[in-house]
């Protein structure tokens, strides 16, 4: 008798306390990868609340780098260790050579009208745009006027280097290489002209350190996006933007949805809450600086466009091509390069 | 309890090395020797891209180099230290040793970043030279090898200092004071005395400054820069950018191997000195 009653008093209490563990079930949850760093706190306190508010899902963010992402999603062979892939174009064609993402159903986006044409697709969907050119610091070296300029002795032995690794280092090298006389598919006319200055540059470091070198003066000149530029400036720190003469590049960053998620509905939200204009109007503005993809929202001041709908002006790269070439560019740059 | 229960009780922890770290261990030699990371086909080609390329291995050895350097940095800086430890009195003692622990709670990625305000162009190390008039222009030492063994030593300190201070603390004083009287003057009984006892620890210092050293992937990329070349980042740049993996595979256990082929060399130095 006594057992009984005990056992149903536990019984109670244990109804009782899953109480609002039944109530919090409601509420979908997912994971999307992030860049670490600017991404992730953007996102973190821009989208994730807005997801809550509008959708009530519960989004965790997994910090990785775009090839981390890849790497990872690839070790773990169809358990998508996340739902949500964010990645720059070179990233984006590996991940759809290897099949590592849900076919993608652009009508599932509410805000699809407010993307420029062609900017969500079978893959996935444009959620920012990078731009990219020559930063420099305008207290220590005159304004370059194009990539030729960086291989002048004056700013050579300012200059940091970064190799293909990333796809802004990739297409400011190939913007390089056409300068003089390659191609998005030849860069042997680059490592000839490197090869001339390499011993006089300032520094050849990985992407991730090339800020930290910039603001300490190690370096007075880098190839990099935007938003990179606003953001240093915007910690004090003397960096300008320079539109190279040929032109800008410009690329998005793009999110698809995991093979084999679980969560696909959530995902869709996800992505169509970070394309609209709410959230793209907060992510453009400081302390963010994003550039924007919906069209309805104006670029910040640092960036050489008033719309998203300006980036066919801007010089494109086709990563198809690209993709293959790039494992010996990598390994050619570290030769090139070494001592 | 009987002569084997007390390996039973070492039982979970060697399941969850099988499990977590010899299993991948053989996944990763098996995948240095396949065709692509599936396993599909063997091949040779990895290790012939690692072993026969004159740049690989020139990145070997310079990996090599850049742990033997560093070892040789820490020690000579540590040894003074521990000596003055071994005389010292309480109150320093104490200093001292917080002193070689501090560095171990910040986070290296932390250490290796205010190197970079050290070592610039504009660093503090160039200003206080240019300022004083040493220099006029400023001495390349970001970048360079003998700036990333410089961050290294500091870096890697703690695991050469604990252990040598480990060593000599066992050391009875009164042993000192015996060689002292029977005529030993102050370098004789270091060299005949203190130092003899304080081989171990100084072989097990050694042994972890060179595997750490040889390893530190972010103080190589961040001090070191791309125009260095260490194993590490190769590894990590086949692995993870080119998707090379049986590649970074080879190169990771070339790495692997060259290290504990050191570290086998002076634990068996260490095990000389400990039994003469």
């Amino acid at each position: 008798m006594t057992a009984l009653s005990r056992r149903h008093l536990l019984g109670a209490a244990m109804a009782g306390a899953a109480l609002p563990w039944n109530a919090a079930q409601a509420q979908a949850a997912m994971t999307a990868a992030v860049y670490p760093g600017g991404w992730d706190e953007a996102l973190r306190a821009v989208l994730a609340p807005r997801l809550r508010e509008a959708h009530n899902i519960n989004v965790a963010f997994e910090p990785l780098f775009a090839v981390d992402q890849i790497a990872k999603a690839r070790a773990a062979r169809g358990n998508p260790p996340f739902d949500v892939f964010v990645l720059d174009p070179g990233p984006r064609v590996s991940g759809i050579d290897l099949g590592l993402f849900e076919a993608f159903d652009p009508t599932k986006l509410s805000n699809r009208a407010q993307l420029p044409n062609g900017y969500s697709d079978a893959h996935g969907a444009a959620v920012a745009a990078q731009v990219v050119g020559i930063a420099y610091n305008p207290t220590k070296v005159a304004k370059p006027k194009g990539w030729a300029d960086l291989f002048k002795p004056e700013y050579a032995s300012k200059l940091g280097l970064t190799g293909f690794q990333t796809t802004f280092g990739t297409i400011s090298l190939i913007e390089m290489a056409e300068v003089f006389g390659g191609s998005e598919t030849n860069v042997e006319p680059l490592f000839a002209e490197l090869r001339k200055i390499k011993d006089q540059v300032a520094a050849v470091a990985a992407p991730a350190a090339m800020p930290g070198l910039f603001q300490q003066g190690q370096i007075d000149l880098m190839y990099t996006n935007t938003y990179t530029v606003t953001l240093l400036r915007s910690r004090g720190v003397n960096i300008d933007f320079a539109v190279p003469e040929t032109g800008a590049a410009a690329f998005v960053t793009t999110m698809h949805i995991a093979k084999g998620s679980r969560n696909l509905d959530s995902a869709y939200k996800y992505i169509d809450t970070m394309i609209s204009q709410p959230v793209q109007t907060t992510l453009a503005a400081e302390p963010f600086f994003f550039v924007p993809v919906n069209t309805g929202v104006t670029p910040g001041a640092d960036v050489p466009m008033r719309s998203i709908s300006e980036i066919t002006n801007f010089v494109s790269h086709d990563w198809t091509k690209i993709n293959p070439l790039r494992a010996q560019w990598i390994a050619r740059f570290n030769r090139e390069m070494a001592r | 309890m009987a002569e084997g229960g007390i390996w039973r009780l070492a039982l979970p922890l060697a399941v969850a090395q099988m499990l977590f770290f010899a299993a991948p261990l053989l996944l990763l030699a098996a995948t240095s020797v396949a065709t692509d990371e599936n396993l599909r086909d063997w091949s040779l080609r990895a290790w012939r891209d690692t072993l026969g390329d004159g740049f690989h291995i020139e990145s070997v050895l310079n990996t090599l180099r850049l742990g033997a350097l560093t070892v040789l940095a820490t020690a000579l800086l540590a040894v003074p230290l521990a000596l003055v430890h071994l005389v010292a009195g309480p109150a320093l003692r104490r200093v001292i040793l917080i002193a070689a622990v501090l560095p171990l709670l910040t986070s290296v990625v932390v250490r290796t970043f205010a190197w970079i305000v050290i070592l610039g162009r504009e660093g503090v190390i160039n200003a206080t030279l240019i300022g004083m008039g040493v220099v006029t222009a400023p001495v390349p030492l970001l970048q360079t090898e003998h700036g990333l063994i410089i961050a290294l030593t500091q870096i890697e300190m703690p695991l050469m200092l604990l252990p040598l201070l480990a060593a000599l603390a066992r050391i009875d004083p009164a042993l000192l004071d015996a060689s002292a009287s029977l005529g030993g003057s102050l370098a004789r009984t270091l060299w005949k005395v203190v130092l003899p006892m304080a081989l171990p620890g100084l072989i097990a210092g050694a042994t972890l400054v060179f595997a750490s050293a040889s390893t530190a992937f972010i103080s190589q990329g961040v001090i070191g820069g791309g125009r260095l070349n260490y194993l590490p980042a190769l590894v990590w740049q086949n692995a993870m950018v080119v998707f090379d993996w049986p590649l970074a595979a080879a190169m990771a256990i070339t790495l692997m191997g060259s290290v504990l082929m050191v570290a086998g060399a002076l634990s068996l130095l260490g095990q000389r000195a400990s039994h003469a």
